[in-house]
């Protein structure tokens, strides 16, 4: 294919947004002081530092731990979840849909908090346990519980990608199977799933990643016990030197950047051509979903337990929080509720404006984001070049820096780089940010479902004469509708979770949800956290709902 | 109708008092060159809602001074500061923060502007440092404790006790201690070394948490949540005014302020030398130390004045009355310097995971 400005540029700016920040990293992390310093000189001091220092070994491999157990409990029950309730007549499956994706949107702090609240050792489920069995079954701070815990609430990352490519599947090919007798275990793991093995890749090599940058739970649920884990080192580099030492920070957060080669290089090793996961073939046929005939209810009720324990579990130590004046070992319920927090929460500085900015930057920006990645999809769309599995290895860079770093790498890049200096300190600036970290996710999203689409339909319009602009008008962009919904529902609830990317962007005028939150972790005021949380969840939720129940039809 | 009359020029009188009053200390031209910069941007770790009441008595007094406050915390303060400071861009008028060494190293680094505030003779004289660090707060250092899980006879009362209770009842203790983690939060450092300067018998008490599992934490509000539920009985090095703050709504948080010595830290405030509202700073930061701001913050933030003459809930003069001389203010001076120094920093954080066994 010809060689256009139009495929051309899309591909340069990731180059530049990525490449941008990630340069300064490297810049930084070969120097003996902060790189404005008129003092710092080049050293490879950081590195020796780093690479001999136990605390770090000893970090990198409780990470790679984590990061392990949760892909293996992620990925397996998210594509389960996504093949149930897409594909099959799973009781209740459209009504569960929002709900599955809580989790995503929830900040890991407060989810961590919530289960303190329900589950911890004086949480009130702990409580009941122990005074209807005398024991405490479970050890929410132990590394085992951290697992559980991080890789069941990552299932809807891993759901919200194989749904979405499943839903593109042609129905003929499970159709198929079913005729000639297989039942739907045997369509979900011999026919449905390996289509979209694509997806199911990216999410493995995604969820590892997100591991690695785990930070609110590790920090609440591991660190007073002394669980060491690569951001909570990077924190600790913050502070260890007495002002934060940027060189080390950045050593580590290169270090970390190192592991997505080998996860792309394997996945494009293992994906080959993209011809194989074509099935958006030239003919389309009317939707059925499988019947899972006897397994429905059983089905259901593991669903359900799961949401029992990512959704249901947490959000009630948070929503408990929030009408208790205290709690734990002790104390009646009856004696402390109140609905002060909420009250105290009316009146709190800018808070309307925070949750405003925050529906703004999610809605408006989602959707901004998501046009700009489907330009970029669009442009290596069907171009067999390095420039496109170059690009396959920047997208994910700026997902691996972890929060600590790439929130001061973007405010360098917009202090010191003069024509970006008017945005900083506007929703512009945090919308780019955001726009650059969740840049893998989205760009995915749509890819996978851009993959799905065969040939023959472009070639169809090209024979009859249409322009590359036209067919992609007219025919490639309406066939992944879903998928761009899909990715904009996705965009908006990062969007609206996502903080620490900002942290250094935000200023009076500009607050977010995720900002207050922070402010209010700061003074201890968990109470006014849970009510903020429950006010969020509520928005959130009903937007998303009613975006799921009316607007945004994902199934139709 | 006479008595109208007496209440209005009563309450014109109190106009004109109020007035000259706040005025009194400043001199005319700071308050008109203010007036022409109009806007102030302040970077502080207070947060916004226990500033609130602090900003809007200092709005009632110079309306035309527009407040922009960034509630952040200690490290944020710090990052955006230097690299905006290096880049030339427009940055902070006023860093207010409670990380007292963070404070100070830009200080030293010439980052500040000096500027003798006409309320420094309110002041006791280790709060300003060469007219250009002002201690703003006196914040005592308590243990914070559960009192449904710890009876008021069980309390200790100071250092060696704690000592004692943790080293004879270790079983129960277990796991039961929440404190500052030195190595990732500054003040808990700051803390730590400060406990170290005052009490040789420290490193006793270090190993005695050690002992019991001592869980380490980064933020207070984790740690007053903690003692609270009663998964911790008891936190050791909490500052007060969150205790104060937090007790306010939640029974079961009480405080000790310890006999033989109790730690005192203070918020600092300096004057950016690349402030582009200098003198809306300079009437901000008179502000805060002037008797009317520290009264709004004895009583209504609750973060402690540090001026002798304030009445209220939290005050400087009630802990001096409480303590004497075993209330330890952090100095604001070169001791806190000295806490920053890489060696010796290493070398106590190596002593303190000794003696945590981690």
């Amino acid at each position: 294919m010809r060689l256009s400005p139009l495929r051309l540029l899309p591909v340069l700016g990731v180059a530049l947004v990525v490449l941008g920040p990630l340069g300064l990293l490297v810049y930084q992390s070969l120097l003996s002081a902060p790189f404005f310093d008129p003092t710092a000189s080049y050293s490879t001091e950081a590195f020796r530092y780093i690479l001999s220092n136990p605390d770090f070994h000893r970090a990198f491999g409780t990470s790679f731990l984590i990061s392990l157990g949760m892909t293996s409990i992620a990925v397996p029950l998210g594509s389960l979840l996504g093949f149930l309730v897409v594909r099959t007549d799973l009781p209740g499956r459209r009504w569960l849909e929002p709900w599955l994706l809580v989790p995503v949107f929830l900040s890991p702090v407060v989810v961590a908090f919530g289960y303190v609240v329900a589950v911890g050792p004086v949480g009130f489920f702990s409580l009941w346990s122990r005074s209807l069995l005398g024991v405490v079954p479970w050890n929410l701070y132990s590394v085992g519980g951290l697992i559980m815990i991080a890789g069941m609430t990552h299932v809807p990352h891993v759901f919200l990608y194989v749904s979405s490519a499943l839903r593109s599947l042609d129905p003929a090919v499970e159709e198929a199977a079913r005729v000639t007798g297989a039942g739907p275990w045997r369509i979900a793991f011999t026919v449905s799933l390996p289509l979209v093995w694509p997806s199911i890749l990216f999410s493995i090599s995604l969820v590892f990643l997100l591991g690695f940058e785990l930070f609110g739970l590790p920090l609440v649920l591991g660190d007073p016990g002394g669980l060491l884990v690569l951001t909570t080192y990077l924190y600790k580099l913050t502070n260890l030197l007495g002002v934060p030492s940027y060189q080390l920070m950045a050593v580590v957060a290169l270090s970390i950047v190192v592991i997505t080669f080998p996860l792309v290089y394997l996945q494009q090793r293992l994906l080959g051509t993209a011809a194989r996961y074509a099935v958006i073939r030239g003919k389309g046929q009317a939707f059925r979903p499988l019947p899972l005939g006897e397994l429905r209810w059983p089905m259901l009720a593991l669903v359900l337990l799961w949401l029992l324990g990512v959704v249901v579990l947490p959000l009630a130590g948070v929503a408990l929080r929030s009408v208790v004046r205290y709690w734990g070992e002790g104390v009646s319920l009856t004696e402390v509720l109140t609905l002060d927090h909420f009250r105290r929460l009316v009146g709190y500085p800018n808070l309307v404006r925070g949750i405003i900015n925050t529906l703004l930057i999610g809605g408006l920006g989602g959707a901004l984001a998501v046009a700009a990645y489907a330009a970029i999809a669009l442009s290596s769309h069907r171009w067999q070049s390095p420039v496109v599995s170059l690009t396959d290895y920047l997208v994910l860079v700026p997902r691996a820096l972890p929060g600590l770093v790439v929130g001061l790498a973007f405010f360098w890049v917009f202090l010191f780089f003069k024509p970006l200096s008017p945005l900083r300190s506007t929703l512009v600036s945090l919308w780019l940010a955001y726009t650059v970290v969740w840049l893998a996710y989205g760009l995915k999203l749509i890819s996978a479902a851009l993959l799905q689409v065969a040939p023959e339909l472009e070639e169809a319009a090209r024979v009859t004469g249409a322009s590359q602009g036209l067919i992609y008008r007219d025919v490639t962009l309406p066939l992944i509708r879903f998928g761009l919904l899909g990715s904009w529902l996705l965009i908006f609830m990062m969007f609206v979770r996502e903080y620490s990317t900002g942290v250094y962007l935000l200023g009076p005028g500009t607050e977010v949800i995720g900002s207050l939150i922070v402010s209010l972790w700061g003074t201890g005021a968990l109470d006014l956290i849970a009510a903020l949380s429950v006010v969020e969840v509520a928005i959130v939720g009903l937007a998303l709902f009613f975006a799921l129940r009316l607007g945004v039809r994902l199934d139709a | 109708m006479i008595k109208r009359v007496f209440v209005v020029l009563i309450a014109l009188g109190f106009c004109l008092a109020h007035y000259s009053d706040a005025y009194s200390a400043e001199s005319r031209e700071v308050v008109g060159a203010a007036q022409k910069e109009g806007r102030l941007i302040v970077y502080s770790s207070t947060d916004s809602s226990s500033a609130e009441p602090l900003l809007q008595d200092f709005k009632s007094l110079y309306p035309f001074v527009t407040v922009e406050y960034n509630d952040l915390n200690t490290t944020e303060i710090y990052n955006r500061f230097v690299a905006e400071a290096a880049a030339g861009a427009g940055t902070a008028d006023l860093l207010w923060s409670s990380a007292m060494d963070l404070q100070l190293q830009l200080v030293q680094n010439g980052n500040a502007q000096a500027y003798a505030s006409p309320e420094i003779p309110g002041l006791p004289k280790w709060a300003v440092w060469q007219n250009q660090a002002y201690g703003t707060t006196l914040e005592p250092v308590s243990f914070t404790y559960n009192k449904r899980l710890l009876p008021q006879d069980a309390l200790p009362q100071s250092h060696a006790d704690l000592t004692r209770l943790l080293n004879e009842k270790s079983a129960v203790f277990k796991g039961k201690v929440a404190t500052f983690d030195p190595e990732k939060s500054g003040v808990g450092f700051l803390l730590a070394t400060q406990d170290l300067k005052v009490s040789s018998a420290f490193w006793d008490l270090a190993k005695a948490l050690g002992g019991i599992g001592v869980k380490v934490y980064t933020s207070t509000g984790a740690m007053l949540e903690r003692v609270s539920s009663g998964e911790h009985t008891l936190a050791y090095n909490i500052i007060g005014s969150y205790g104060l703050l937090r007790q306010k709504t939640d029974p079961s948080i009480g405080l000790v302020f310890p006999k033989d010595y109790t730690l005192a830290f203070s918020r600092i405030a300096f004057i950016s030398k690349a402030a582009r509202h200098p003198n809306a700073a300079k009437l901000f930061l008179d502000y805060l130390l002037s008797k009317r701001g520290q009264g709004i913050m004895a009583n209504k933030s609750l973060i402690y004045s540090i001026r002798s003459d304030v009445d209220g809930v939290a005050t400087a003069a009630n802990l001096n009355k409480e303590l004497g001389k075993a209330l330890k203010p952090i100095e604001v001076g070169p001791d806190i310097l000295a806490a920053l120094d890489k060696t010796k920093r290493l070398d106590f954080l190596k002593r303190w995971q000794e003696a945590l066994k981690r």
